[in-house]
């Protein structure tokens, strides 16, 4: 994997990381897929559901974890796919016809787990906590949510390579810097 | 004789009522992952069209891949259901060996392919035979370059049909001497099925329904190395 390939992003909180797979979404066409990777409660479902409103799907998208896949019609259909109860290749496979098909953004949780029968041509999405979570934790005065950056790493791979100019135009607000 | 066609293993479903003298009916839907909703009613819808019966059908032929797992499942679940119940003769063909039936006019060798997803395709190839086309290879899954690399090897020029080739179409007109046939049917039809499977009723080249197994091709031996992967998390740190 070369270093070219990859935009590395800072998000403040949850409402960040979903403005971000919102900007990013103006680029998605039928048949991309989007794999993304990140532990538990990292914000895999998050960047879903911001990516989700860029592509006017007006329902609320919710973790696909215990169902496998769910499906929402918006300006293009998506699959949201979790692979995390699969315990075989081959059960990617048996998903159902509507992942990776052609007229569809397919986004998959835990993408990288499965990475060898994903498509060469796709956008990996990698979201991980920006601080050391086994630090001491700030307290909040007003007893709000306390904000949880993220750092988001977008890996072009395959034909992706062609909307990276793009995406890092869209996606400079949250550069580093 | 009257056969039953049920052809289910693209994003196009149909389903064809076949005799010796070819189509009686047909009815197809080019709605991606509709088979389910569609196999059944378009059964009963081509069988009310023509003036038939259930009674009146001697045998179920399904195509059986390579294509689509949840569409092949219906397809060959509904077309077993329907034999098993009136105790029929099958008759199963991949969709491969129906798309490159259509060419058994050109003395050319003939490359069927269908569009496997994630930058694949299925293909077998074929020469035209006495009454059809024979089969010269096993059937393959793969990315272009591997079928270029099979093309090459063969050295000939090649008629490639389907909907694998158009999607490739760049791919492999690029390296290797074929041409990609635009005209015709880009994916296996039941119409097609049934009038190649109707000599095999004939003939009683037939299956009892319990013996129809999809094709997948794509079969991954392997387990999902959640462990593994943990394991690699950590050492990043």
């Amino acid at each position: 994997m070369t270093v070219s390939n990859a935009l590395t992003l800072h998000t403040a909180d949850a409402s960040s990381t979903q403005a971000l797979a919102e900007a990013i979404a103006a680029v998605f066409l039928p048949g991309d897929v989007v794999a993304l990777s990140g532990e538990l409660g990292a914000g895999k479902t998050c960047f879903v559901q911001g990516a989700a409103r860029g592509l006017d799907i007006g329902v609320p998208v919710t973790s696909p974890t215990f169902v496998l896949v769910r499906q929402y019609r918006g300006r293009l259909p998506i699959v949201h796919a979790d692979v995390y109860r699969l315990n075989r290749m081959q059960d990617v496979f048996d998903l159902g016809d509507e992942v990776f098909a052609p007229d569809v953004v397919t986004f998959v949780e835990w993408g990288d787990a499965i990475a060898s029968v994903l498509p060469a041509d796709r956008l990996d999405v990698e979201i991980v906590h920006a601080e050391d979570l086994t630090a001491e934790t700030q307290p909040v005065d007003d007893g709000s949510v306390p904000p949880a950056p993220r750092t988001v790493v977008l890996r072009t791979h395959g034909s992706w390579g062609e909307r990276h100019q793009e995406l890092a135009t869209l996606c400079a607000p949250w550069r580093e810097g | 004789m009257l056969v039953l066609a049920v052809e289910t293993s693209t994003d196009r479903s149909s389903v064809a009522l076949v005799d010796e003298n070819g189509v009686v009916a047909e009815a197809s839907l080019g709605v991606p992952r509709r088979h389910g909703e569609f196999v059944a009613p378009a059964i009963a819808f081509c069988l009310d069209q023509a003036g038939l019966t259930p009674d009146d059908v001697s045998g179920v032929a399904v195509g059986l891949g390579p294509g689509l797992y949840t569409g092949l499942r219906v397809g060959i679940a509904t077309a077993q259901s329907f034999a098993m119940a009136r105790n029929l003769p099958m008759v199963g063909m991949s969709g491969l060996d129906v798309l490159a039936f259509q060419a058994r006019h050109t003395r050319r060798l003939i490359c069927a392919t269908l569009d496997a997803r994630r930058g694949q395709l299925f293909w077998a190839l074929y020469r035209c035979a006495p009454g059809g086309v024979q089969r010269l290879s096993d059937l393959r899954v793969g990315r272009p370059d591997e079928l270029t690399a099979e093309l090459d090897s063969v050295g000939e020029h090649c008629l490639v049909l389907g909907d694998g080739g158009l999607r490739h179409r760049g791919a492999l007109e690029g390296a290797v001497d074929v041409d990609v046939a635009e005209g015709g049917r880009a994916t296996p039809d039941a119409g097609d099925l049934g009038a190649l499977a109707v000599p095999r009723f004939i003939r009683e080249e037939t299956e009892r329904p319990g013996t129809m197994k999809p094709i997948y091709l794509r079969q991954v031996d392997a387990a999902i190395g959640w462990q593994e992967r943990g394991r690699m998390q950590a050492g990043q740190g």
